[in-house]
């Protein structure tokens, strides 16, 4: 069993994974994407995911324009940059090999001692 | 009823009631300590500025005008405390940040404000020892040194709580509210 802090070390690096995705949606606003991960391992808050958008905007990951809204006032919509497309597909590329490693790890063929 | 004040959030005109006003003063300072070492700190802080004005206007009644802890409290609740991301390009003293604990004032397990905890963790000595240091000094300075206190609790950042370790006594828990109350009101004198 997984204890709380062990789930949240590792969700912890995956978060900038998922905000990515969920901007690779299409044009989304903060609220929206609160709204997307609430219901997931990787629910998190403004509090948290302001600071990270900023990160991976001055990564060149994402870019941002002000939008009006009826409601209030005008709000920032995120899009993915080509680099922040490009990265997707390295993470998503590298959480393949993450998880072909640990099945192999699992497996006795693996041993040297066998041979 | 309470005294009410005039807040802007990212630069809209609020009424607050005066314990709220104080309760969001703390946690808009809190956050710009935890953001000090972000490149885009004042932008996030107007974010977060927004999402409170949102989160309370979302819980006033129809015909209410003036925030209160009740929606404030709930509000904070949900955005929850700031989190920063470090960058990897952010902070190049970030390997030797890592090495020394940063000096901060710790509430958690304080006689007064967390500044003697604080330096023993920066310093890596028994808090005791610091503690003993500090008296010792108060004696010789006939009492400057608690002038020292003061200026040191006003200067050194509060460490963000840890949920893990148990709350701040009562007298480090006000501490750093008068702290960041202080502050926020320096702050604006300097504008």
């Amino acid at each position: 069993m997984l204890t709380v802090s062990q789930q949240i070390a590792i969700r912890k690096g995956l978060l900038e994974f998922a905000v990515l995705k969920v901007v690779g949606m299409g044009s989304v606003y903060a609220a929206d994407i609160l709204y997307r991960l609430q219901a997931t391992e990787f629910a998190t808050q403004e509090g948290t995911l302001y600071p990270l958008l900023s990160k991976l905007r001055r990564d060149g990951l994402v870019v941002y324009k002000w939008q009006e809204s009826e409601l209030g006032p005008p709000r920032k919509y995120y899009q993915l940059t080509d680099l922040g497309r490009k990265q997707i597909a390295a993470l998503d590329l590298y959480w393949k090999i993450i998880d072909q490693t640990l099945r192999q790890l699992g497996r006795q063929s693996g041993l040297v001692t066998e041979s | 009823m309470q005294r009410i004040v005039q807040v802007s959030l990212n630069r809209n005109p609020w009424s607050i009631e005066v314990d709220a006003h104080e309760r969001l003063q703390v946690y808009l300072s809190e956050s710009a300590a935890a953001l000090a070492s972000d490149p885009d700190r004042d932008e996030i802080l107007l974010d977060l500025e927004q999402a409170i004005a949102e989160q309370c206007k979302r819980r006033l009644s129809a015909n209410a005008a003036v925030i209160s802890m009740a929606e404030l409290r709930p509000a904070l609740e949900e955005i929850g405390p700031v989190n920063p991301s470090s960058s990897a390009g952010a902070t190049p003293c970030s390997p030797t940040a890592s090495s020394t604990p940063p000096l901060q004032q710790i509430s958690q397990g304080a006689w007064i404000s967390g500044v003697c905890v604080g330096l023993s963790r920066h310093l890596r000595l028994e808090v005791t020892l610091v503690r003993v240091i500090a008296v010792v000094l108060l004696f010789f300075t006939g009492g400057a040194a608690l002038l020292l206190y003061g200026v040191l609790m006003l200067l050194i950042p509060f460490a963000p709580l840890d949920p893990q370790l148990p709350d701040p006594l009562s007298i480090p828990a006000k501490a750093r509210e008068w702290t960041a109350v202080l502050r926020a009101k320096l702050a604006k004198l300097a504008r």
